[in-house]
């Protein structure tokens, strides 16, 4: 085992109160955040009422310490940060609060993570794919760490000089490029088409790629006028002969006809029929000499004016943060799947790109609004439905999320890397635990857990060297500090993992346990079982 | 979102105050002896041999030796006079008497990813709706839920071609598969003793089973307190998976999956692969009550887990992987037969689809093809020896017969005795029955009906 413990101030940071730090996050506009929640809860709340909805109260400090967490840094917060938050009597702390975790190197690792699962979901299942992560996850992380304009990173992606020859060459893998995205759909037109389309404006194109989509608007015609806009990607520009002597000829043209002949054109497999690049609202390109397709295509998506490309990113911020998108699933916007709440997503959207498209100023609105808020205790059956936003759904958690909350509750280091310090994906021993708990195509309030992820955590060797006091940093320290009693040990153990106190109930219940030795006679061990529990807990592995 | 939730939480707070799962007075679960075949009450299982990537029905069992589409391999007789099935599948071919082969199945779907939901649930993709597998479909009408071992084993899936064909979907967690020997990477050279194993089932060095009692309790308290407000599938989820993988921990009947338990000769007649020895952990699941195991073949030697998927050098390709399939299922149908297990467990050999007639003659690869494919249904249920349905001498189309999808799993549910018009609830709130309304069973493949052959 190779695992590298730190044990300086250890012991202080898990039951003592430490200095929360890393204040230098920058504040948003904090009058345009409360104003945009307040709008926001007041068209959440008329839909209660129109509803008949009874909205569940309002969360306590350590279920929302413990959930900002989960949904900005990924992962549960220390023991110490828990005690100070809950201690911390400010009115405006749970604003602060994001603030701060918004400028955490965990929000960058983090908010990576979900931009790469939603870009290249394909590396989930292809090893070969997987291969060239590291640099696409290097080139993320560069970009977030800067918090750069949303607009400017798809664009970016969409226009990133990628040549099918590519495809071929041996590239340094951690390199930082977007080159992974192109990969991963193997350069061709008409996996970029459904990608894109998919990724940034929400709108399932594929299904067109083959035939007219049945019960919706999407014609095979479009797919292909889309994927067009990548036709150089294979080297296989079609222009019919005439046209193109005709645009040569120039003069005699009529300017429109001139720029219409610049577009790239594909044809469509199995038929004999081309069809030239035009954009999905069916307007027509204006061409000219020397501007690249994509790039034409890129201004498109990314303009303010474009209505899908913000909806379509809010949405999906929104459903990382509530488990369920105002439009659900995130990547369907179509006549057939409606939103939710239209108005809140509108808002959102013409929000975000009045903000330049910040996409830390949409996560502090939406941790701002009454709904995120509130507990996910159901307090009454109307609270059933989760597109009602009346209390918070039970989330399951991604891999990283888990093997990060475990790492951060028993105090397993992670090794570092000095070249890559936010590249916590290169360690073995994570990898083999995410690929036990991949389920990705299950969203956040349906993701099922398997039986061989029970049993990886009941009696896996992570978990197993965690609740083992020779070789559990976090058990140890509370194990062996003297000036703590059984029931401050009990506490301190679902601090570091619950983030809340136990209740009376269970802190005389726990600590009875462990005084009486547990099953062996031995404290120790008996508070080896007492962690353990807690780890395998549905609290302890969900985020709610 | 009502999915039923009240009632299994229900069971799970029963489950939890019987003391499953925490109590110091866990109950102990005897030993699960094979069952006993003549055991009455022995309701059918289904062992579904899964073909991914679409095998060749005209190299396997729709030969065509006087068309050129025919390829280079020559037909054998079988056990049934009449019928002739490949050379590579000679084991197979003696088994004939208890084999019924569709040569008419006829979809429309040519992509890997739709057509392999298709074909595993019966429905194509269609907006929210989650389509459950077979598996899940089929062990939730023939198992029982406080069965020691799960009711649905999946052995070496190759899932990521097609994920959502693969799970429980609407019909929720308790319905999932357990998964053993993931070829998630698609090889076929693994160390099989080790690949099929359950993992993590045993205990950590130095924790007993009074521990993990203790443990349990401790877990009981927390539950019991978390979900008591929490109505979510994702709680449920957490809670009845452990339940079931505590269950499995304390029952010998996890034993099954110790393979090295077995005799060395019938080992080796199974096949030394995965695939092999997969068959052979299906029968030792059969013969404990597990109502539905799926055994993936996958891939066979260096083909990288291409498989089935022969576009490229198609003879050499499906040589190979009817050398692993052939020992394998042919075991498999002794083995069960001298048990007397055979005729309560119905096979269905299948894939997502066919592949084409025309020989692309620059690679010598068949694409895909579901316009016209074969299937195998034997065992069980099944009246055997016959050959339903006929295809065009090139092997274009069904010239008889037409069996879609449909058609083909109401015809399995009618043979595991299940109701096909059973309606689960979607996750959409519309109810959904297992094989469309529509369909059609192939009535003269059923055992005891009185069509003829």
């Amino acid at each position: 085992m190779s695992t590298r413990w730190i044990l300086s101030a250890f012991v202080a940071g898990l039951i003592g109160s430490v200095c929360l730090g890393n204040d230098a996050a920058s504040l948003g506009p904090p009058d345009e955040v409360a104003r945009v929640a307040a709008e926001i809860d007041r068209l959440i709340a008329a839909a209660w009422e129109a509803n008949g909805v009874t909205p569940a109260p309002v969360a306590d400090d350590a279920e929302f310490i413990r959930r900002a967490h989960l949904d900005i840094c990924g992962r549960i917060p220390p023991a110490s940060a828990v005690r100070d938050f809950l201690d911390d009597e400010s009115a405006d702390k749970r604003r602060r609060l994001v603030d701060r975790l918004l400028g955490t190197a965990t929000y960058i690792v983090h908010s990576t993570n979900l931009w790469r699962a939603a870009m290249i979901p394909e590396a989930d299942a292809d090893q070969q794919i997987r291969f060239f992560l590291p640099g696409f996850e290097a080139w993320l992380r560069s970009r977030i760490a800067e918090n750069r304009n949303y607009a400017q990173i798809v664009e970016e992606v969409l226009t990133f000089p990628f040549e099918s020859a590519q495809m071929q060459q041996f590239q340094q893998p951690d390199k930082p490029t977007p080159a992974a995205f192109y990969r991963a759909k193997e350069a061709k037109p008409e996996k970029l088409a459904a990608a894109t389309s998919r990724i940034f404006l929400g709108i399932r194109l594929e299904c067109a790629q083959c035939h007219d989509h049945f019960f919706d608007k999407w014609k095979q015609d479009e797919f292909w006028s889309y994927a067009a806009f990548f036709a150089s990607l294979r080297g296989e520009q079609m222009r019919p002969e005439g046209d193109a002597e005709q645009a040569a000829a120039g003069e005699t043209e009529s300017a429109e006809r001139r720029t219409a002949s610049l577009a790239p054109v594909v044809m469509i497999p199995g038929t004999e029929r081309t069809v030239a690049a035009k954009f999905l609202d069916g307007s027509d390109p204006r061409w000219e000499a020397d501007v690249d397709a994509r790039q034409v295509l890129a201004d498109w998506v990314t303009s303010p004016e474009n209505v899908y490309f913000a909806r379509a990113a809010v949405n999906r911020i929104w459903a990382s943060h509530f488990g369920v998108g105002l439009v659900d699933p995130v990547d369907d916007f179509s006549v057939s799947n409606p939103p939710s709440h239209p108005e809140v997503l509108d808002l959102l959207a013409r929000e975000f790109a009045a903000h330049d498209f910040d996409i830390k100023f949409v996560i502090r609105v939406i941790a701002a609004t009454r709904a995120y808020g509130l507990t996910s205790r159901q307090t009454d059956e109307s609270q059933q439905t989760p597109r009602m936003f009346a209390r918070m759904a039970v989330k399951g958690l991604t891999p990283e999320q888990i093997f990060d909350s475990i790492a951060q509750a028993t105090g397993y280091q992670q090794p570092f890397n000095p070249e890559e310090p936010l590249n916590f994906n290169n360690d073995q021993r994570r990898q083999e635990f995410i690929e036990t708990f991949a389920n990705s195509s299950d969203p956040p309030t349906e993701r099922p857990s398997t039986i061989l992820q029970a049993l990886s955590l009941m009696n896996g060797e992570f978990v197993a060297d965690a609740t083992d006091l020779s070789e559990s940093r976090t058990l140890a320290a509370v194990a062996e500090a003297p000036f703590l009693d059984t029931p401050q040990r009990v506490e301190a153990l679902f601090l570091a993992t619950l983030n809340r106190p136990p209740t009376d109930g269970e802190s005389a219940q726990f600590s009875r346990y462990v005084s009486a030795g547990g099953t062996s006679d031995d404290p120790d061990a008996a508070l080896g079982d007492v962690f353990w529990a807690l780890l395998n807990s549905s609290e302890f592995l969900m985020n709610h | 979102m009502p999915r039923l939730l009240t009632l299994s939480r229900r069971d799970w707070m029963r489950i939890s105050s019987a003391g499953v799962l925490g109590g110091a007075m866990a109950p102990w679960f005897p030993a699960l002896a094979e069952r006993a075949a003549t055991d009455p009450k022995r309701t059918r299982s289904c062992i579904l041999l899964w073909m991914s990537g679409g095998p060749s029905q005209l190299d396997t069992f729709d030969p065509k030796p006087e068309h050129e589409n025919g390829g280079e391999f020559d037909p054998i007789d079988t056990s049934v006079p009449g019928i002739q099935i490949c050379e590579h599948l000679p084991q197979i071919a003696r088994q004939m008497q208890d084999m019924a082969v569709i040569r008419s199945m006829s979809t429309k779907e040519g992509d890997h990813t739709r057509a392999t939901y298709l074909a595993r649930t019966g429905y194509l993709p269609q907006g929210p709706i989650r389509y459950p597998t077979m598996g899940s479909l089929f062990s939730k009408e023939l198992g029982e839920q406080t069965a020691d071992l799960p009711n649905f084993v999946s052995i070496a899936p190759n899932r990521f071609v097609s994920p959502g064909a693969y799970g429980p979907g609407f019909l929720g967690p308790q319905y999932a598969p357990l998964v053993v020997g993931d070829v998630a990477r698609g090889g076929a050279a693994m160390d099989e003793d080790d690949s099929l194993r359950v993992r993590n089932v045993n205990l950590p060095g130095g924790v007993d089973h009074r521990q993990l009692d203790g443990r349990l309790e401790l877990l009981g308290t927390l539950e019991t307190g978390f979900a008591a407000s929490r109505p979510d599938v994702t709680v449920e989820s957490h809670q009845l998976a452990y339940e079931k993988a505590v269950r499995m921990m304390r029952s010998q009947a996890v034993g099954a999956f110790k393979l090295d338990d077995e005799d060395n000769a019938l080992r080796d007649a199974y096949g030394r692969n995965p695939f092999g020895q997969g068959c052979l952990l299906a029968r030792r699941l059969i013969a404990r009550g597990v109502p539905f195991i799926e055994v993936s073949l996958n891939s066979a030697g260096d083909n990288q887990g291409l498989g089935w998927d022969t576009h490229q050098d198609n003879f050499t390709g499906v040589r190979a992987m009817c050398e692993i399939l052939d020992p394998a299922w042919a075991t498999l149908m002794t083995d069960l037969g001298q048990r007397g297990l055979l005729d309560s467990t119905l096979i269905i050999w299948m894939g997502e689809f066919g592949r084409t007639p025309q020989i692309a003659a620059d690679r010598t690869g068949r694409d895909h093809f579901p316009a016209a494919w074969s299937t195998v249904l034997a065992g069980g249920g099944v009246r055997g020896g016959q050959v339903v349905g006929r295809t065009s001498e090139d092997g274009m189309k069904v010239e008889d017969r037409k069996v879609a999808t449909n058609d083909f799993l109401a015809t399995v549910c009618r043979a595991l005795g299940i109701d096909p018009d059973v309606q689960n609830i979607s996750n959409v709130g519309r109810p959904i029955s297992i094989a469309d309304r529509e369909a059609e069973p192939i009535l003269e493949i059923l055992a005891g009906s009185t069509h003829g052959a």
